[in-house]
């Protein structure tokens, strides 16, 4: 049977086929958020779920994460979108499985830096499979606040709590990296107004982006009003960036 | 109407030389990771102290200068480290050369000429070459390229290495063409960053810990071990003034370029010149998997190439800032703008 493409993709037009990146502060309510997508299913891999009404799996290991994905990967379920929850928890776990397999106590035990590549691999390769199933898939990280030396100085940056290379992995594969912040104003009574937002667009000062290029810059930390603002865009709202050779 | 040619550098054509992607990345969308390489600091901080050496001959300026450029070493340890480590180099290095038997032309010279076809001897409409070199020396009646390196180590590999030096070699037929001037070689000047770290001492913790594991193994039960104190600022410095009195922990080799390697170079500089824009014309800059990990680290654009140029990678991680950086121009000591 040939390989090769007769026709184009179409731009994924469901919010329930992107590869979603969420993170935050604790209990600013991503969870709480994702729990609202299409047919959620949370592969849980910490407690917190337990004030939501949602479909869980809880997840102890990166064996039960395989083989949770290769459930999901069948089909026989009624699920749209896979949350994993959080993401961070299963990097751990997928760290501890590589450690377990080579048995050593740290991925520095191997020679020459190869216990985290060995780690990086197995982490991106089980989440490029996920991301191809064709179900959404919401990822959820905390956010820690880093240090960046530029070439203009030093500035504090808020980031996924992912490790640097997981990191880079996860923003390289999602379509879109949300940032759930405190957006604070002054109301008409002059008092200060605190709102729960979604941020989606870059800053010097947190990760975040929007490849479909769909969304405001910022949005209510609301899945209606977050999915209202993705539908109300039928096309992109701005070209995409990117070298010729983007996906 | 014809547009006005690139200017193009060594760094371009040495990056599409070894990954047409990373030039691609560069030179054509001029993106540069956010975070800056720390590595790339210290090799910085000393060309500037050489060039002010070199011109004024004030080992107290040099210093300033180092304290100047390392201004938040209470709070940075990374500033703190090429603090120290710069001002033993640099107090060592004016000792040793305190006497020249160079005499300086020029330093930090920038130079910019045509690319020529060495078939039909007709330039380029589309790339011009600029450089800078570390200087310009006269040594008896002949003219050197000045060129500081700063290296970790200096053996046999590295010495053997500068015969390869694409880049030197370069810059040395474009003085000779711009000013004018023959060159006869290369006058490289190598500089060995000392390995050693101050000590931070130990906490109560590792204290305990190590004195336990002593009295464990100790026959009569006791022990004279001591909490380890940190090692203090004057200390550090002692040490690496010890360390760099050692002869070999600077090193001066003279090369001469041949006739031959102008010619060779000049041929493969204007190959360079008709790939590059054959592939800018195709618009294919096709990936070098090989070059992703040279000098035991990922190329800057790893991340971006792994991610297939997803744009929340660009994003950030990259920002856009215009190419050929290091021709800008400003000498050592130069006071910025009050206002």
């Amino acid at each position: 049977m040939p390989i090769l493409p007769t026709t184009k993709t179409p731009p994924k037009p469901s919010l329930s086929d992107l590869t979603v990146l969420w993170y935050g502060q604790t209990k600013i309510g991503k969870s709480q958020t994702c729990a609202q997508a299409e047919g959620a299913v949370f592969l849980a891999t910490e407690p917190g779920l337990n004030a939501l009404e949602v479909f869980q799996a809880p997840i102890l290991s990166w064996e039960d994460l395989l083989a949770a994905c290769a459930e999901i990967g069948e089909g026989k379920h009624p699920f749209k979108t896979v949350v994993i929850d959080t993401i961070d928890n299963a990097y751990k776990f997928c760290t501890d499985y590589i450690l377990r397999k080579y048995k050593v106590e740290h991925e520095s035990d191997l020679a020459y830096g190869k216990g985290y590549a060995i780690v990086n691999n197995e982490f991106q390769r089980v989440l490029t499979k996920l991301a191809f199933l064709p179900y959404g898939l919401y990822l959820i990280s905390h956010a820690k606040e880093i240090e960046v030396e530029t070439r203009t100085g030093r500035y504090t940056r808020i980031v996924p709590t992912l490790p640097e290379k997981a990191r880079k992995i996860v923003l390289g594969m999602v379509d879109m990296v949300l940032y759930c912040d405190l957006d604070v104003s002054t109301g008409a009574d002059g008092e200060p107004l605190i709102r729960r937002v979604i941020r989606t667009k870059p800053s010097l000062y947190y990760e975040a982006g929007d490849r479909t290029g769909r969304l405001p810059e910022t949005i209510e930390l609301d899945y209606r009003k977050f999915l209202e603002a993705f539908q109300a865009a039928g096309a992109p709202a701005k070209p995409q960036a990117g070298p010729k050779q983007a996906k | 109407m014809a547009s006005a040619p690139i200017v193009s550098t060594y760094s371009m054509w040495s990056l599409f030389r070894n990954c047409r992607k990373a030039a691609e990345l560069r030179y054509l969308q001029h993106l540069v990771p956010i975070e800056r390489d720390r590595n790339l600091h210290f090799g910085s901080l000393i060309h500037e102290c050489l060039e002010l050496w070199h011109r004024q001959r004030d080992l107290a300026l040099v210093l300033d200068l180092i304290d100047r450029r390392c201004a938040a070493r209470a709070q940075d340890e990374d500033q703190k480290r090429d603090w120290h480590l710069a001002t033993a180099m640099m107090r060592a290095y004016t000792e040793r050369y305190a006497e020249e038997k160079f005499e300086i032309v020029a330093l930090e010279h920038v130079f910019e000429g045509p690319i020529v076809n060495p078939a039909t001897g007709a330039a380029s409409r589309s790339f011009r070459l600029a450089g800078k070199v570390d200087g310009i020396v006269r040594i008896g009646g002949e003219y050197f390229i000045l060129e500081h390196k700063t290296a970790s180590q200096i053996d046999c590999d590295y010495l053997e290495r500068l015969w390869t030096d694409f880049q030197i070699t370069l810059y040395a037929h474009y003085v000779e063409q711009t000013l004018g001037i023959p060159i006869t070689g290369i006058f490289y000047n190598i500089l060995v960053k000392a390995r050693l770290q101050q000590s931070k001492g130990e906490t109560e913790e590792e204290f305990e810990a190590r004195r336990a594991e002593l009295l464990a193994k100790s026959k009569t039960g006791r022990t004279t071990a001591r909490r380890r104190e940190p090692e203090s600022d004057d200390d550090f410095q002692q040490r690496l003034a010890e360390k760099y009195a050692d002869p070999a922990m600077f090193h001066r080799e003279r090369l001469y370029l041949s006739r031959e390697q102008f010619d060779i170079l000049r041929a493969e500089l204007w190959e360079l010149t008709q790939a590059f824009l054959d592939a800018r014309r195709r618009g294919v800059f096709y990936q070098n998997t090989s070059f992703c990990f040279n000098y035991q680290r990922p190329c800057p654009y790893f991340a971006l190439c792994r991610s297939n140029g997803n744009p929340n990678v660009i994003e950030n991680f990259y920002q856009r800032v215009e190419p050929n950086e290091e021709l800008r121009v400003l000498a050592a000591g130069a006071s910025e703008s009050a206002f």
